[in-house]
């Protein structure tokens, strides 16, 4: 038998259990639990949003209450046996009986209808419009918890009948929660440090020592930019190149300085409308204009801007309230409560800016330097206001200012796109956009939040700046819940509601609902929208700790893990695996910030049309920089990140869906950088790990595995180089090129520690986070 | 009729509980195919398709039996002129040099044309062919021997007049970027016949890929494991396939075969399913290391072949890539998707004028293209496999006046309202002609066909319903056609 996670339980029993319900009759019926689920499934379809078949809709008690074509409503509060909605559902005629050419509801749906009417017909909203309420975590006696989460976790699992995982081995946690936190695995001396770390909190100072280092901006801004289609070409036809990589490294800063979500949040949406902003404030706002720009002849620039206005819309809405605002374009949306018009009042927040698909610059900007120039214009800056504060004017003064304003132009300035709003007098009006043609104006609106979600907050004001204080309110019921869910996502593989991009009603709903409302009023109350104290209290948890191994019993009972009855055992993001491999091969280059860089990527990938942009690889450390730096082209982004399901970052991505393919093996197996990190690892096999062959690849292994090789692996290993042996000695001219270094003479062991090094670095173990 | 109706409530009812019980043993309801491949065993999706999370390019039945088993799209990038190659105008031969009249430039929106433009002529002569009478121009003296093999559809519309929006309406359903292709579809929705070669295969000849970049071939929202594979003609035909220097096939053999055996140990550790579909990928893997070059190389072609395609081994072109195509038709590919960039004939510069860029990509594209059709008739292999010529938009029966001027070269601009495109073989009546414009082919005045309803055409004829090909994605379920498109019944044979 399947256990069925807690949630389903009252749903699946609505369905199946064709047993006696007397003892309900006295019971109130849950809309949520109980009437929602059959309107979404069998009449929404025909009856809410776009379509109000009869003139009745499902979608709002008022719509629902009032009176359809026929002149009388069809729900009647009090009076199931007088309302037309119960009559048609028993109707005798097929052709008169809904829902319409499908199967007639259930006994229990049709009785769970009428007592709803007989109690009232009241409505309840969707629970992820309901700010999440107060909730203590249960109580089960057991050593096993350790913080907060592990009771929601147990409680689950025992009403299931499970029981969890023992903990994962010291070597397996480290490599998963340094992948998880910081993106890169630990070396084996930092293994072998915990190993032999035997105190208390030995764990803990593991989990602060990630959180504080600067991988950690690294690793967690990748996440973030698929969510802010961050990418280095402006997207469309031309898709020519934007200096946006400023952006980038802001995002990495805020994340090793632990910016509070909430300063996050309106720091990207509004900075540029703070109080007397500052030029980080102003340079986070390009958040939103990673939009694209259309540079192609002959396209009408207002189009565009206005698709990189609605763009703005849907992304926001898709990053912090995880609603499938987008469907409310065109039309009222078909299951959530959410009305055309509303799209419109909120995509008002946005007209106003300045920027209007203009290239080649992309107005407005600001200059800003790479790290080294930004510290020389400081310099510069701060040395010409002494001197103009100091009100001199001699003649010397005044050489040595035009000798330093020629100076600083002499920084390499790159103008990187950020938000500007117009002003008072040239503001734009908002009209609705008849089913989302931006040409067919509806009535004007004016900037507003929908209706069914919490008002603005009183002292808010009506610009991009009150509608990102509103989406960090305490009121506002789902960015917490959205932001909690995501980083528990990027942890444990997928978020308590599976549909990270859609908490609306036709999204899952959550696995562990109390534990969800649990840790997003923790995270707003207790961590004050710490991400930092987020991670921490999620890795520093019992669950987390799990040994990802899967006993068969649970494999039955659970296969896709919703009941957490074992730890996160999922395939590593395109970026990881590149990481992972120069790491531990030793290439990584710990180099931060700036323009992005070119690693190898094969000949004639790039060939786009009106656009004479090359790509010219990287030389030096670039080569090795981490992943995220790597230059992102919209049109034709790096081959063995797209392999390995990155976006294209055209737009809004909030979950990569895995897969597993036989191109992702040929990008391991012979993409030029696995093969450069494979020759590095055998030079250090040999040179380092001992005298026998044996030794070398124990050494090789325990560097990219992180654990010994059991006999029947190092065999394997073993045999592998043996082979190669074989077939350098039948072949060995062929063998002569595979060294990195032809001018030398041919080293056949070389030649096969990497094969054999290639080989472990193609291990699912080492593609898979365990 | 009534009872007719309940037989079918019932039959659903069942269905619905048997959907529901499938359900429950994935665990969870409406499970996104996310999930399922990034998990483990055989589930049934939302469609009720039995699919094998090893095997996500598995061969699947269709809706109902289809007349096409695959399909060969050749896409003119840049759009080639319907008013010089098909849609013959005599009319707007009379109008040559006059002032377009204004009731033709009201309301419409051009990408280049400004005040008053000239109307133009057709730029060649033209004559009718075979038994069916087609109108053909000059341009395509091949082809036009094999008009009664084909359907042409000369009144085909669009939504978009800007390259890389048009093209994304009619690859991918939608004018934004960020949709699944075409092929993405009909192989999420079919598998392959063959797994040793990717299912979607994409050859781009011309020297740049299409406005709109990879992503007309790419899965959008579906998974990437159905986004079409660009097979290159230099340099290694699938990226990464080949073995680096010094390692061979017999010593790849064994690397894989360690890696597998250390691979099938941790799933005995680990007992996670997701092993077991590594280690059968990366057999794949090896496999596909093999078909491919062999599918890809022509150069064991016999002459007669390449003297018929004018085709040269070990060159990038449209020639070549038809004989390719040919091979991964023969080979059981389901989606094999030509572009040819070089048809935006504005006139603006020499290379893609009328009157001189234009006559060379026919040239190009002339002889090899009815040697494909004439080939895969002789192999038997037309009957089966549908192909579809044309571009994204059509062009204007005025003449090009960029700023107003008049240009040097002649050209055309965008047009949105009437272009032509053929389809042949895999169910298509052959000889005929559908959709008519009006007398200077500015409108489609009879059986217009938007390409949202070729897309639905296409799909009905590889044996799927496009209102029933679905993926769940964002809380709605998507599909090719969005909420449009209609069957062309009137072409299907």
């Amino acid at each position: 038998m399947i256990a069925i996670p807690k949630y389903l339980t009252r749903f699946t029993v609505s369905l199946f259990t064709m047993t006696v319900f007397s003892c309900e009759m006295q019971q109130k019926v849950d809309f949520n639990a109980e009437i929602r689920p059959i309107i979404n499934s069998k009449c929404i379809s025909c009856h809410g949003g776009v379509k109000k078949s009869g003139g009745f809709s499902l979608l709002f008690r008022s719509e629902a209450l009032a009176p359809t074509e026929s002149g009388s409503p069809a729900i009647l509060p009090g009076e199931p046996e007088n309302s037309e909605l119960i009559k048609r559902i028993q109707h005798h005629d097929p052709e008169l009986r809904m829902p319409l050419d499908a199967s007639p509801l259930s006994d229990k749906e049709i009785r769970l209808l009428t007592q709803w009417i007989e109690q009232g017909a009241e409505w309840e909203d969707h629970w992820a419009f309901v700010s999440p309420k107060p909730v203590s975590p249960p109580e089960p006696e057991d050593l096993w918890v350790q913080n907060a989460i592990d009771p929601f976790v147990l409680d689950q699992l025992q009403d299931n009948g499970l029981q969890p995982n023992p903990k994962a081995d010291k070597a397996t946690l480290l490599r998963r929660v340094s992948l998880d936190l910081t993106g890169i695995p630990p070396s084996p001396e930092q293994v072998r440090h915990f190993e032999e770390d035997t105190s208390g909190n030995a764990y803990e100072k593991v989990v602060d020592r990630l959180l504080a280092s600067p991988q950690y901006g690294e690793r967690w801004a990748a996440m973030w930019l698929d969510l802010a289609r961050y990418a280095d070409s402006k997207g469309y036809e031309a898709d020519r190149h934007r200096d946006i990589w400023r952006y980038r490294d802001w995002v990495i800063e805020a994340f090793n300085q632990d910016m509070p979500f909430d300063q996050f949040t309106i720091e990207q949406l509004a900075g540029d409308l703070l109080p007397n902003s500052t030029r980080e404030q102003q340079i986070a706002t390009a958040f939103h204009r990673n939009t694209m720009t259309n540079d192609e002849g002959g396209t009408d620039d207002e189009e565009f801007r206005v698709a990189a206005v609605l763009d703005r819309v849907n992304t926001t809405w898709d990053v912090w309230q995880g609603v499938t605002f987008a469907c409310v374009q065109c039309h009222s949306h078909p299951y959530d409560p959410f009305r055309h018009k509303e799209y419109y009042q909120f995509y008002a927040f946005f007209n106003q800016t300045e920027d209007s698909d203009k290239y080649p610059d992309e107005p407005p900007f600001m200059l800003v330097y790479q790290q080294e120039e930004d510290g020389q214009r400081k310099q510069i800056q701060a040395y010409l206001d002494s001197l103009t504060r100091s009100g001199e004017t001699t003649r010397k003064s005044q050489r040595q200012i035009a000798r330093k304003e020629e100076e600083l132009k002499q920084l390499k300035a790159y103008k990187l796109p950020v938000m500007k709003e117009l002003s008072v007098e040239n503001s734009r009006k908002t009209h609705v956009f008849d089913r989302g043609n931006w040409l067919t104006h509806g009535e004007e609106v004016w900037a507003n939040v929908p209706g069914s979600l919490p008002s603005m907050p009183a002292d808010a004001p009506a610009n991009r700046l009150g509608m990102a204080q509103w989406l960090v309110s305490e009121e506002n019921p789902l960015t917490a819940r959205v932001t909690v869910n995501r980083f528990w996502g990027q942890l444990f593989g997928k978020g308590f509601v599976e549909t990270q991009e859609d908490f609306g009603s036709q999204g899952f709903k959550p696995t562990h609902p109390e534990l969800l409302d649990y840790l997003a009023l923790h995270f707003i109350h207790e961590q004050k929208w710490s991400v930092k104290k987020l991670l921490k209290m999620m890795v520093m948890s019992a669950t987390y700790q799990q040994s990802s191994k899967v006993r068969p019993e649970v494999l039955d009972k659970d296969p896709y893990n919703y009941l957490l009855a074992r730890g996160p055992r999922f395939r590593l993001t395109a970026e990881q695996l590149r990481d992972q491999a120069l790491a531990v091969s030793g290439l990584l280059s710990t180099k931060m910030y700036g323009p992005s860089v070119m690693p190898p990527q094969p000949e004639g990938i790039w060939q786009v049309v009106y656009n004479g942009s090359r790509w010219v690889t990287s030389q030096g450390e670039d080569r090795y920089r981490r992943a995220l730096y790597t230059y992102i082209r919209r049109t034709s982004p790096y081959p063995s990140m797209i392999t390995f399901d990155g976006p294209s970052r055209e737009f809004c991505l909030t979950r990569r869906i895995n897969t597993n393919t036989p191109l992702q093996a040929l990008v391991t197996l012979n993409d030029p950088v696995y093969l450069e990190a494979a020759q590095a690892l055998a030079k250090h096999m040999r040179e380092k790990g001992g005298e026998q062959l044996q030794e070398k690849i124990r050494y090789g292994y325990e560097k990219v595995l992180l654990k010994s090789p059991s006999s029947k692996t190092l065999q394997t290993l073993t045999a592998l180089y043996h082979e190669s042996q074989q077939h350098y000695q039948d072949s060995v001219m062929q063998a002569v090129k595979q060294t990195d270094n032809p001018s030398k003479a041919f080293e056949p062991e070389l030649a096969g520690l990497t094969v054999v090094a290639n080989a472990m670095m193609n291990l699912d173990s080492f593609i898979m986070k365990e | 009729m009534k009872i007719y109706k309940e037989a079918i409530h019932k039959k659903f009812e069942l269905e619905t509980r048997r959907h529901f019980l499938r359900k429950c043993t994935s665990g969870i309801g409406a499970l996104a195919l996310g999930s399922l491949l990034g998990g483990c065993g055989k589930v049934i999706d939302q469609m009720g398709q039995m699919r094998d999370a090893a095997r996500p390019m598995k061969a699947l039945p269709p809706h109902f039996a289809p007349k096409a088993k695959r399909i060969i799209y050749l896409h003119m990038a840049g759009s080639p002129s319907q008013l010089e190659l098909f849609d013959y105008k005599p009319e707007l031969q009379k109008l040559d040099g006059l002032d377009c009249p204004p009731s033709l430039l009201e309301g419409k929106r051009f990408a280049f044309i400004q005040g008053v433009p000239k109307m133009l002529g057709p730029q060649y002569s033209f004559a009718q062919h075979g038994q069916s009478g087609a109108w053909v121009s000059d341009r395509l003296p091949h082809f036009s021997k094999v008009v009664d093999d084909v359907a042409f559809l000369k009144a085909m519309h669009t939504d978009e007049f800007n390259h890389a929006p048009a093209q994304l309406l009619l690859h991918t359903g939608g004018p934004r970027l960020g949709r699944p292709s075409m092929g993405s579809w009909v192989t999420y929705g079919l598998g392959t016949e063959n797994e040793n070669l990717p299912g979607f295969v994409v050859l781009v000849s011309g020297g740049t890929t299409p406005s709109a970049g990879k992503s007309v071939w790419g899965s959008g929202f579906l998974p990437t494991v159905y986004q079409g594979v660009q097979c290159r003609s230099k340099g290694d035909p699938v990226l990464y396939l080949s073995d680096p220097e010094g390692m061979n096939r017999n010593l790849r053999k064994k690397s894989i075969e360690a890696i597998n055996k250390i691979n099938q140990e941790t799933y005995e550790e680990f007992g996670d399913p997701e092993t077991l579909t590594r280690i059968s990928q990366y057999e794949m893997a090896f496999k596909m290391q093999m078909s491919v070059p062999e599918a890809m190389d022509i150069s064991k072609e016999p002459d007669y072949i390449h003297q018929m395609y004018g085709t040269e081994p070990g060159k990038a072109s449209f020639a070549n890539n038809c004989l390719l195509a040919r091979r991964l038709a023969e080979r059981d590919v389901r989606f094999i998707q030509l572009y040819h960039w070089g048809w935006d004939s504005h006139g603006a510069g020499k290379a893609e004028a009328l009157d001189h860029g234009f006559k060379d990509r026919c040239q190009e594209v002339d002889q090899a293209m009815t040697a494909l059709l004439q080939d895969l008739k002789v192999r038997g292999l037309l009957d089966e496999t549908l192909v579809v010529w044309g571009g994204e938009f059509g062009r204007t029966p005025m003449r090009e006046n960029r700023g107003g001027q008049e240009m040097v070269f002649v050209g055309r601009d965008h047009h949105l309202e009437a272009f032509t495109i053929w389809m042949a073989g895999g169910g298509v009546k052959p000889g005929i002609t559908y959709g008519e414009t009006d007398e200077i082919g500015y409108y489609g005045v009879k059986d217009r066909a938007h390409v949202h309803d070729l897309q639905a055409t296409i799909l009905h004829l590889l044996g799927m319903d496009h209102e029933k090909l679905t993926y769940q994605f964002q809380g709605r379920p998507f599909r090719l056609t969005d909420v449009h498109g209609h069957l062309i019944k009137d072409i299907i044979s």
